[in-house]
């Protein structure tokens, strides 16, 4: 009969603080991130028929990744490039592209959200953050991810122009990081996973590999990241055009 | 053998009877495995070039064959609201079929701008409903860009059209009625049309299916009228007819067993095997009508059906067994033709003929013997009109055989001039008749659209190399120049576009830059804001490799061996950059094809002619006979083939199955002339009336058999134009090797008896 009491108040106790989806994102949310990061990216793509392209990219973002300058390193054919973006709350992003074999500053732009951002299986959608009222969250069941106790979070949009229709991502229980995520099409069938690995810089979780297969392409991309500093105090005159031309030293 | 035979069927004809049913049954069973496949790239050798070539774009470009969709009101402008909301839900639904890679319409295209140094890439089609000025926008994007206008608009402006792309080349039946259904079922308000390659493969095997339905039906229906004339006996009919539909659903069978046993797809049952059926209809019936008249010739005689039964076995089993013999070996000729679907139409019809020789000489006789027959009934006790009419022809030619011979031989000598004028066609779309709706869609979309018929250059080098890039489009514009070529596109098309977007829209831009780098940040830049998807189908993924795909009206097969060599020596002599440049798609493997055909043709007539000889030899044991067994059908073949030429029937990967016909059907006749001849002569007819008694003997049976034959008349009431031709032309070839057997062959054996005589 004690038993029975005992079980009986953990159970309550238990539904009485469970944590909902909305409560997990908003913590996911909060997390705290570098005000502004350097680092070198990697980038490996592999298409359908197993052929690679390899990019190296030198970046400098700030603001959550509002503001981000980009010079491409690697391969030669691409050395000098460079890229930049400035996201804006009330108007279109800023996004400009110096070629330097024409000698000439492009603005380009994507209406489309879904595009892929630069030939990779990561959109221009999955490259910024969600809104947190744009989404309807709940805990849709509980997994072990490399030893690791995670929530599925599943998060399905209210309305608003996107290639999805859901999202389910494994969230760490302990220190709340999306360690996997799928993505599912308007159809509801699957159309990306993702895989992240984190390492700890200072106080942050910063992401040191991303595996993201678009399954319905079957194409590839990793992305690994090395050389991070963060909160280096990069100055917001870093993204500025005359910037793209050459790399500050 | 005989005897056992004879005695088997004497005394236990039920057994033989359930034996053979039972064993049909089994062989019928192989119909749950018969595919219906009409893959027209299938039929091409793996080894050929352009054979190779084409499965290497489909690897790494996707399926190069694609279905063509238009739709829309004749004279009535396409720019309105309603066609853009059809093109938008029809594209949607199609692209959510699993038969479906890709759909190439206005809603998915992109469009390029530039404004302000401000470079743009979004959807031509931004959503399904559009405004009025939204539409005049795209209208004139599309005038100012005419090579994508001509993807996506007719050239009244009163249709669009769509491309769709099959996921996977060997579902293209599943692929076409998914998309069919879904056409159906949205596009109600439109004029439609179809066209391309995936289409045709698609919608033939059912044109087939009823095709070879309405065939069968008429083809019987003339075979019993004209054995019900001939032989004035029901039964007998019934018992022929018996035999018959056996050997064919065993035929058929045995392809699907084959298919299922062995996974060849040469056992496939496509467009060429719809000859097939009415074939062996005719063929069966041959051993059948022998044995009915032997049978009736000896019953008037012995009046003792069991006696009857006994010497018609044993006057007809080796002439039964060798024509059978001897014509499941012309078909099986086909096994050395480089088209190897012919194998296995070869094969399933030797097997065919061969089953229908048993069933002849086991079921057919039993039947009779278990019969009770009215041995007073005008059938039994009386000569039909056209036996009579047989033994009149035989006195007359053989009373001047001499100038009868010179009649006949000048006659083949004067039609074998045509022999040097027969055309080949192998386009398929050439096969339907003018009205047919196939052909009358194609054609639209040829006159108003881009074609359906591709062309591809699958260039090996550099692609962002601008010597390599102008040299494409130098190819291009080669293509374009044939008045029957509509449009081209290649990866160069698009760094030309760029380039001009990158210079602010200046037109003078419209080229390829002058360095590597210039091409490389133009990639560079497409990538940024593109869909990497996008040149998917015009480069590989480390632009090493790219594809010119040229689009043109249906042409014929002379068109296409003119255009391809003339192409060829062009990228020979003026293409001075590393391109290595190798050309498939539909117009190469039409110029190829035709090799195959005139090569399948020879070989066939060849070997056929030289195997008969041999059997020939072997079993009448002479070269002389060997040589006098070939001599009707080497006349029928060139009379065949001259009168293609001086009438202009195509030669095709169909007609050109006529050799083995006519060698299969002609030398029976021949075998049972020379078979007849030498018994009579060993049986003590003088050497002045053997020549009659046999005319007289084997005469009828041929005769009747011509006409029963007739059947293959239900060829000209085929779908098919070269089925058509076919079934004149064998018409024909009956009549022209049965009356070779009856007059050349006769009177050559009636001028040289002397030498042949007991031999």
């Amino acid at each position: 009969m004690k038993v029975i009491k005992l079980i009986s108040i953990s159970i309550l106790f238990q539904s009485l603080f469970a944590l909902t989806g909305i409560e997990l994102a908003q913590i996911v949310d909060d997390r705290e991130s570098p005000i502004d990061m350097k680092s070198n990216m990697s980038m490996f793509l592999t298409n359908k028929n197993g052929k690679t392209r390899t990019s190296s990219i030198r970046s400098y973002s700030k603001d959550g990744n509002k503001k981000q300058i980009l010079w491409f390193l690697a391969p030669a054919d691409d050395k000098g490039v460079a890229y930049l973006k400035i996201e804006h709350e009330d108007k279109n992003d800023d996004m400009k592209l110096w070629l330097p074999n024409f000698k000439k500053v492009r603005r380009i732009s994507s209406r489309k959200k879904s595009e892929s951002f630069m030939g990779s299986d990561m959109s221009y959608e999955d490259m910024t953050s969600r809104n947190m009222d744009e989404y309807t969250y709940s805990i849709s069941g509980e997994d072990i991810i490399n030893n690791v106790d995670c929530y599925i979070l599943e998060s399905i949009p209210n309305g608003i122009k996107t290639e999805y229709s859901k999202h389910n991502s494994w969230i760490t229980k302990d220190t709340h990081l999306a360690v996997k995520e799928e993505s599912f099409d308007k159809n509801g069938e699957l159309l990306k996973s993702k895989s992240i690995i984190y390492q700890q810089i200072k106080k942050y979780h910063i992401m040191k590999e991303l595996h993201v297969k678009n399954v319905q392409r079957n194409h590839q991309t990793v992305l690994k990241f090395d050389n991070i500093e963060v909160d280096s105090g990069i100055k917001d005159n870093i993204f500025h055009e005359k910037n793209l031309k050459r790399m500050p030293k | 053998m005989k005897s056992w035979l004879s005695q088997q069927v004497l005394t236990h004809p039920k057994r033989l009877i359930i034996v053979n049913v039972l064993f049909t049954i089994l062989f019928a069973y192989g119909l749950k495995w018969l595919v219906i496949d009409d893959n027209f790239m299938n039929m091409l050798p793996k080894d050929i070039e352009s054979r190779r070539v084409w499965e290497e774009v489909e690897a790494e470009f996707g399926a190069s064959e694609m279905m063509f969709i238009a739709f829309g009101h004749s004279g009535k402008s396409i720019y309105h609201q309603e066609s853009f909301k059809s093109v938008w839900d029809l594209t949607e639904l199609i692209e959510n079929s699993p038969y479906v890679d890709e759909v190439i319409s206005i809603s998915t295209m992109n469009r390029m701008d530039s404004e302000d140094g401000f470079m743009e890439i979004d959807d031509l089609q931004p959503n399904r409903n559009l405004s009025t000025e939204a539409i005049q926008d795209i209208k004139i994007y599309l005038d100012n860009n005419p090579d994508m206008k001509a993807r996506v608009i007719g050239k009244s402006g009163d249709f669009m059209s769509m491309v769709v792309r099959p996921k996977d080349g060997n579902e293209v039946v599943l692929f076409t009625n998914s998309v069919l259904a879904i056409t159906d079922s949205l596009l109600t308000d439109y004029e439609v049309h179809y066209a391309g390659n995936s289409y045709i493969t698609g919608v033939v095997p059912e044109i087939v299916q009823n095709d070879v339905s309405k065939l069968m039906g008429i083809g019987i229906i003339i075979m019993v009228i004209m054995l019900l004339a001939n032989l004035r006996n029901v039964s007998a009919v019934a018992m022929v007819m018996l035999i018959i539909i056996m050997s064919m659903v065993s035929m058929l069978g045995s392809m699907g067993w084959i298919f299922y046993l062995t996974g060849i797809e040469y056992f496939h049952f496509s467009m060429m095997n719809t000859s097939m059926p009415i074939i062996l209809l005719t063929i069966a019936n041959s051993d059948s009508v022998h044995f009915i008249t032997r049978f009736f010739r000896e019953v008037r005689k012995k009046k003792d059906v069991n006696e009857a039964v006994t010497k018609s076995l044993n006057a007809l089993f080796l002439p039964i067994f060798l024509t059978s013999l001897t014509t499941a070996v012309a078909f099986m000729t086909l096994i050395s033709s480089p088209i190897k679907h012919m194998m296995g139409y070869g094969i399933a019809i030797a097997f065919g003929i061969l089953w229908a020789w048993i069933l002849s000489l086991t079921i057919l006789p039993s039947l009779i013997v278990l019969k009770k027959w009215n041995l007073n009934s005008a059938a039994l006790s009386q000569s039909s009109y056209l036996e009579r009419w047989i033994e009149k022809l035989g006195q007359k030619n053989l009373m001047v055989p001499k100038r009868v011979l010179t009649f006949g031989a000048l006659l083949v000598f004067i039609v074998s001039f045509g022999l040097w004028k027969v055309n080949v066609e192998v386009n398929v779309i050439k096969f339907f008749k003018p009205g047919n709706p196939i052909r009358e869609s194609s054609e639209f979309i040829d006159r108003e659209l881009t074609g359906s018929m591709s062309l591809l250059f699958k260039t090996t080098g550099d692609m962002k190399d601008p010597h390599v890039l102008n040299d494409m489009l130098l190819i291009q514009k080669k293509a374009e120049s044939f008045p029957q070529s509509n449009t081209s596109i290649s990866i160069a098309d698009v760094i030309k576009s760029m380039h001009k977007v990158v210079m602010d829209d200046d037109p003078k831009y419209e080229t390829i830059p002058e360095t590597r780098g210039k091409v490389n940040n133009l990639f560079t830049m497409y990538s940024m804001s593109g869909d990497p998807d996008d040149f998917n189908s015009l480069v590989d993924y480390n632009y090493e490799t790219g594809l010119i795909t040229s689009l043109l009206n249906s042409i014929s097969t002379n068109e296409s061996v003119e255009m391809v060599t003339e192409l060829e020596s062009f990228i020979e002599d003026e293409v001075t950059s590393d391109l290595e440049i190798k050309i498939s798609g539909m117009v190469v493997f039409l110029r190829d094809f035709v090799d195959l055909v005139v090569r399948s043709s020879f070989i066939s007539i060849g070997l056929s002619i030289i195997i008969i000889f041999i059997i020939a030899w072997i079993f009448f044991g002479s070269v002389r006979w060997g040589l006098l067994s070939v001599i009707p059908l080497v006349s029928a073949i060139i009379l065949n083939f001259g009168l293609m030429g001086h009438f202009e029937v195509h030669l095709s990967h169909m007609t050109a199955l006529l050799t083995s016909i006519i060698i299969g059907v002609g030398v029976d006749f021949a075998i049972h002339y020379i078979a007849e001849f030498r018994r009579n002569s060993r049986r003590g007819y003088s050497i002045d009336e053997v020549s009659i008694k046999t005319t007289e003997d084997v005469g009828y049976p041929i005769l009747l058999d011509v006409a029963s034959n007739m059947g293959f008349a239900a060829l000209l009431f085929s779908a098919l134009i070269p089925l058509n031709y076919m079934g004149g032309l064998m018409v024909f070839a009956m009549i022209s090797t049965s009356l070779g057997t009856l007059t050349l062959l006769a009177t050559i054996v009636e001028i040289f008896k002397k030498h042949l005589y007991n031999k």
